[in-house]
């Protein structure tokens, strides 16, 4: 048996992670509009053998303020399930995983999506399950607002359940709070049987429900420390739900900045925060602690007391704490949190991401990482060709795909 | 005149399943042959050997393809209208332009029964919800307009805020903020296809539909509905010529380009839609009988366009 290998995730996101990547000189500014950029991307990723690559999600603007929305690219883009759908035509092996609403879909129709995109793949399909939190999202699908944290967990749980049991051809018929389902699902079975099931909701709610449901978290850690906590406590959950650690697969998100130097990494790095307005920084802060006001503080004072959020609360306490660890002020952390949305950021040679990352996956905080290039196609160029060889090199990753189901890849039990 | 093909991929059942490779060969060779557009559904009675959705086989046959026109059916029970105008929208980008949505517009029990609604709707109901959920998407559609996007680099502008609009919908059965988060189609919006009309719902078509399928046993019954159609749309200020209407009819081995020619005349339309049955010999007779005969010189094909809607445009004068 080959040692244990990481497994590694692109996140894809049009021009790139950091809030002002679609600034940068040679970012692709009209990514959220060119199909063959995220074919070329997706072809990047494929040839240096990411087991996946994986689409966010919201269905509705990121950004109330319409002004500071104006002045970021994240108000347009592709639908994630189509985008995808197209990458399978024009890709081989790598995994494809879409984000999909438990609040905005139904099981039955995200079903027969999700089976359609793994039968178009060969068997590459994942769904990461989202709740929902932003209360913009909540308007384009009626006037009542968002729903609270635990009942939109309630219906995630019904819906995980449902949409488990058409794809696995369990008895038909749900007539349920939330669902009602009379049929067995209408397309024939998938390569995988069940397409891959992705979290990444980190509340105690979230945990359990990745316990019992995910085969693929994503995480956001800064510390190892945190990582390993996180890391400790989802696999701690998976004997209440008879499933073994290895059933499921932590991966936290990495936002890497990569260069030969680290004084070339840094440079780079510098470059893009020096490309953030601050009124951008602090409303996308705003938003990942669910409130709508912060810029009513003083730029370069402390983060005020908050009261807790029915957003996103696992977000929220990340944030908080940091900004508590590091004495930040709202300037300080909008720049730190709009670089890399509050995941882990390395900064550095290959070796020392190489380093990083080893430190992770050998400690028992990691069974992968998401990857976030700051902008695309650079930075992804940059850790596809200087760091997937370094761990390569050290043993750590596959020099190539062994099977053809993304199941497979990750090792997961199941079809394919 | 304009030609489609219409494949319901649903209705194979217990045959050889079509994969994505024999379908879109079979769309190649439609494309390269020069039909105007397919049309794709899903929705059957009964399970299917079929192993795609219509949107997502649309977004690969995309990519695969780039003059034909696309078109998928979705029904209004199975989606919201905010996700499914973002499907759209997102597939016509892909395509280039090339995206139409079938909005068919008669109740599937069997939807409802998976959908969470299994009192369904009264026919009326479902009706002033199709008809609202329709508006809904054509207004998202156009949330943005053509030169909202600025991609100034320098300034720090993305796009201009002001040409960026919420749709503010409140409606009997939907309530939609806006805007699509999805950028303005490269056709004006993805084209609009409406069938299953019953004749309560010619007016609702002649304000609204891009393209109209007429499934009518004789000729002379399309023709009436086209006319009717026209009439109306007339009557509501709008330029009739500006719809086009579709005359549904079997592949058959007996159609030659002369009887399809003579069929879209008797019928009053802009063109035909060749419903092809989605087994394997109705595919290789379509591709090596039917598609041949296009090419004949007599023939009279529509100029093709770079989107969907220009290539329609292209056959305005020369409707027979």
């Amino acid at each position: 048996m080959s040692p244990r290998q990481m497994k590694l995730g692109l996140f894809l996101w049009a021009t790139g992670h950091h809030i002002a990547a679609w600034r940068h000189p040679k970012a692709h500014v009209t990514a959220g509009i060119d199909i063959d950029h995220y074919i070329q991307l997706a072809r990047t990723a494929e040839a240096a053998k990411f087991d996946m690559i994986f689409c966010e999600d919201a269905a509705g603007l990121r950004e109330a303020n319409v002004n500071i929305a104006s002045q970021t690219s994240r108000s347009i883009g592709f639908e994630p399930i189509s985008l995808l759908s197209a990458l399978a035509a024009q890709t081989e092996r790598i995994g494809l995983v879409s984000t999909a609403s438990t609040s905005y879909n139904e099981p039955y129709g995200l079903a027969r999506m999700f089976a359609s995109l793994d039968n178009l793949s060969g068997g590459r399909a994942g769904w990461n399950l989202v709740t929902s939190a932003s209360p913009i999202e909540a308007a384009n699908f009626g006037a009542t607002g968002l729903r609270p944290h635990a009942d939109r967990y309630a219906r995630a749980r019904e819906f995980a359940t449902v949409i488990t049991g058409l794809w696995n051809r369990r008895a038909p018929g749900h007539d349920g709070e939330s669902f009602s389902v009379r049929d067995p699902l209408d397309i024939p079975p998938s390569p995988q049987g069940a397409p891959v099931m992705v979290q990444a909701g980190a509340s105690d709610d979230g945990r359990d429900l990745a316990a019992r449901t995910a085969d693929v978290v994503f995480s956001a850690a800064q510390t190892f420390e945190d990582a390993k906590a996180f890391y400790d406590d989802l696999k701690g959950r998976l004997a209440a739900y008879g499933r073994e650690p290895d059933d499921l697969k932590i991966m936290p998100g990495v936002a890497p900045v990569v260069a030969a130097t680290e004084a070339e990494a840094r440079a780079k790095h510098d470059e893009l925060q020096e490309l953030i307005p601050d009124d951008v920084g602090v409303a996308l802060l705003s938003s990942y602690l669910s409130i709508s006001d912060l810029g009513r503080y003083p730029i370069d004072g402390p983060l005020p007391e908050l009261p807790e959020s029915e957003g996103m609360k696992s977000r929220q306490a990340l944030v908080i704490e940091q900004a508590r660890r590091d004495g930040l002020s709202i300037r300080g952390l909008a720049r730190y949190f709009a670089g890399a949305r509050g995941h882990w950021r390395l900064v550095g040679t290959p070796a020392q991401i190489a380093d990083e990352l080893q430190a992770r996956f050998e400690g028992g905080a990691a069974d992968g990482f998401n990857v976030m290039p700051s902008w695309f196609p650079g930075e992804l160029d940059a850790f596809a060709t200087l760091v997937v060889p370094e761990l390569q090199r050290r043993g750590l990753f596959w020099k190539d795909y062994e099977g053809r189901t993304l199941r497979n890849h990750l090792g997961l039990k199941g079809p394919g | 005149m304009h030609l489609a093909i219409s494949l319901n991929i649903a209705a194979a059942v217990g045959e050889p399943v079509l994969d994505f490779s024999r379908i879109s060969r079979v769309v190649r060779q439609a494309e390269a042959a020069g039909v105007d557009m397919v049309i794709i559904s899903d929705a059957a009675d009964q399970p299917s050997s079929s192993p795609f959705e219509a949107t997502t086989l649309l977004a690969a046959l995309a990519t695969v393809t780039d003059r034909i026109g696309l078109v998928a059916s979705a029904s209004t029970l199975a989606h919201q209208p905010y996700n499914l105008a973002r499907r759209f929208a997102s597939l016509d980008i892909i395509s280039h332009g090339r995206i139409g949505w079938n909005a068919t517009l008669a109740q599937n029990p069997r939807e409802a029964a998976n959908f969470s609604r299994p009192e369904g709707f009264s026919n009326d109901d479902f009706r002033r919800r199709a008809e609202e959920f329709i508006n809904i998407v054509r207004l998202l559609w156009v949330s943005w307009e053509h030169d909202a996007l600025l991609f100034d680099k320098v300034s720090g502008r993305f796009h201009n805020p002001d040409k960026m609009h919420l749709i503010d919908f409140r409606g009997e059965f939907f309530s939609v903020r806006g805007p699509l988060n999805v950028a303005r189609s490269p056709q004006e919006s993805p084209m609009l296809v409406m069938s299953g009309l019953a004749d309560t719902e010619l007016d609702f078509a002649s304000r609204r539909a891009d393209i109209v399928l007429l499934n009518k046993r004789q000729p002379s019954e399309a023709r009436a509905a086209c006319d009717e159609i026209r009439r109306r749309a007339h009557e509501a200020g709008r330029d009739p010529t500006t719809i086009k209407m579709l005359a549904v009819a079997e592949a058959r081995q007996e159609h030659d380009a002369g009887s399809l020619e003579d069929l879209c005349v008797s019928c009053g339309c802009d063109g035909i839609v060749l419903t092809v049955q989605p087994r394997v010999e109705a595919f290789v007779d379509f591709v090596e009988r039917l598609l041949p005969d296009l090419e004949q010189p007599g023939f009279t094909k529509a100029k093709p366009g770079k989107t969907l809607r220009d290539r329609l445009a292209s056959g305005e004068d020369r409707r027979p």
